[in-house]
């Protein structure tokens, strides 16, 4: 369902993503890893259309993501990094409005909607503007958003930060039970507790590079120690001023 | 004090560092007309609407702080106040216009008009300080349109009303109906003026259309299976809707041929050069020369298509039509360019 080779992104002199190739089949769950700055983000946003790789190819759905993104973007759905909230829209109007473009019947997205909101904690904020709702509420309306017109593949920036723990259950039962219909997911986190009790396939990138492309059935337990032997390991500095009197 | 100097600083050292922001100073084209054109009327407008407004709430460089932090920041009420009083004047541009202000209004403006003016800004001052959230009041119960843009054309509605652009065109429009109601019928020139400055006023958010969508909208644009000519079309939908029924009540076939080309002319600074707006401003239409200079030369064609709507015929919004439409195919490949490069504005 997703398959890069030799993906680059370079920012001038920088080179944020380099050389990925990998493949995600229907039915996965992956695990995009990687410190902060390693370039998770970048690869999902050119996973998505978002930004143009400086070389290499993609292609999701067997659709390449530069030459047909607009019949890629029918089949996608997505999280992005910043969420994709409008502040002038309430919870259900950003429903309605996934419903609109990607031509569902209103009776459809309602249904689905309510559905999707009652899921996710969402009823009683449903008529909440974008912008005045918490951080947790805004993640699960960009979550319901990228479900809603029920996706082939599924691309999540970080999805399991600042949300609730019963509101995680649910996010990963609802994904384990996408992933079991046929749909291909796609995801970066911090969380390698949720990580390991979702993802089927594991990916770790750092500076940009892949250091590791597994089944998460071969993973040695546990997956953070294994973490930072091959990503980075901790260095805890002491640092005798905190804790002390006030100066 | 010492607390509130280090933010002053801090806010200056900012404000060098972006070199855009030195020269950041909102200017609605009704304002630029205004300055040039009307000569001595316009220094009264300029001075108290154009001045006493436009700079506390433009040039504001405390925007550069997130609220959130502010607050979070160890100040007292009393600090508050006194980096909200002083803080534009940390931009150089502020002092350049208040200069050029006290200059313009030497010997045409009374005591009392000074004090009208000072109460002005307090209220400017206290209006950007209440950060008042979209979608309040009336505008969340806005009705649905037909298509399926409705929620974009909604939201882009919504967007509009939180301008003072629309407040400018509202006082004009409102002011226009209470003298047809109260006084004897305007003269057509008046009519066809009014209506002008009306367009005048909204005609500067043609140029910013993407500024209050921030940073997620703009993403959210790049996820809808959506043609970048739809986009622009919601956006154009929502300017049309505010400024036909504004205009109803003067010439509204002039005011829709002037609102068409301002759309028109608006469209590469909107799309290729989009610029941050905040809510309860005006829209950034002078933050440069080349603003000035292009704001200048879309009213001036906008004051043509309308003049030659109303004077001439009516057929003169044909070709206003097809240059918005022209406009709206062009741009709208620039548009899917734009959100596919992942360009974001500064």
């Amino acid at each position: 369902m997703i398959s890069c080779r030799k993906l680059t992104r370079r920012f001038g002199d920088f080179t944020a993503v380099d050389n990925l190739t990998f493949e995600v089949a229907a039915g996965s769950i992956c695990a995009f890893l990687g410190p902060n700055g390693a370039g998770k983000s970048t690869t999902l946003k050119m996973l998505t259309g978002l930004l143009p790789p400086s070389g290499g190819e993609v292609r999701v759905c067997g659709l390449d993501v530069r030459s047909r993104s607009i019949e890629l973007k029918r089949r996608i759905g997505v999280l992005p990094e910043d969420l994709g909230l409008f502040d002038d829209l309430t919870v259900a109007e950003h429903l309605s409005l996934i419903g609109d473009v990607y031509g569902l019947n209103k009776r459809v997205t309602r249904d689905r909607g309510n559905q999707l909101l009652r899921a996710l904690g969402l009823e009683h904020g449903r008529d909440t503007f974008a912008a005045a709702c918490s951080h947790g509420m805004r993640k699960k309306t960009s979550f319901a958003m990228a479900l809603l017109p029920n996706p082939e593949v599924l691309f999540l920036d970080e999805p399991f930060e600042a949300i609730d723990p019963v509101t995680s259950k649910i996010m990963r039962d609802l994904l384990q039970s996408v992933a079991a219909r046929g749909i291909a997911v796609f995801f970066t986190s911090h969380v390698l507790s949720t990580v390991e009790q979702i993802a089927t396939q594991l990916i770790l990138i750092r500076k940009g590079r892949i250091v590791w492309d597994t089944l998460a059935a071969e993973v040695p337990v546990p997956l953070e120690r294994h973490y930072f032997d091959l990503v980075e390991a901790p260095v805890v500095e002491e640092i005798e001023w905190l804790g002390s009197p006030r100066s | 004090m010492a607390r509130v100097a280090a933010v002053l600083s801090a806010l200056s050292r900012a404000l060098r560092r972006g070199q855009k922001s030195v020269w950041s100073v909102a200017g609605n084209n009704f304002f630029i007309v205004s300055a040039v054109v009307m000569q001595d009327a316009g220094v009264f407008i300029y001075l108290l609407i154009g001045v006493v407004i436009l700079f506390p709430l433009s040039t504001d460089p405390l925007r550069k702080i997130p609220a959130s932090r502010l607050r979070l920041l160890p100040l007292t009420g009393r600090d508050l106040c006194i980096l909200r009083a002083a803080s534009p004047w940390v931009n150089p541009m502020t002092w350049a216009i208040a200069a050029l202000a006290i200059w313009a209004a030497r010997g045409k403006v009374t005591v009392g008009l000074w004090g009208l003016a000072a109460g002005m800004v307090a209220a400017g001052l206290a209006l950007s300080s209440l950060g008042i959230a979209p979608g309040y009041g009336l505008w969340r119960h806005l009705p649905g349109f037909p298509g399926p843009l409705n929620q974009l054309v909604r939201k882009n509605l919504r967007q509009m009303l939180s301008t003072l652009d629309l407040c400018c065109a509202l006082l004009l429009s409102a002011a226009a109906i209470a003298f047809r109601l109260t006084m004897r019928a305007l003269p057509p020139d008046a009519i066809l003026i009014l209506t002008v400055l009306v367009v005048l006023a909204l005609s500067s958010y043609a140029g910013a259309l993407f500024g209050l969508d921030g940073a997620g909208g703009r993403s959210r644009y790049a996820l809808l299976p959506v043609s970048g000519w739809q986009l622009l079309a919601a956006k154009d939908a929502a300017f049309l809707l505010i400024v036909v029924p504004l205009t109803l009540p003067l010439a509204p076939l002039a005011g829709l041929s002037a609102a068409l080309v301002a759309l028109a002319m608006g469209r590469n600074k909107a799309v290729n050069a989009p610029r941050e707006q905040l809510r309860w401003r005006f829209s950034t239409g002078a933050g440069s020369l080349e603003d000035v200079v292009g704001g200048l030369v879309q009213a001036a064609v906008m004051i043509m298509a309308a003049a030659s709507v109303y004077l001439s015929s009516p057929l003169f919004v044909a070709p206003c039509i097809a240059a918005w439409a022209g406009s709206l195919w062009w741009f709208g490949r620039s548009v899917d360019r734009v959100f596919r490069s992942g360009r974001m504005p500064d």
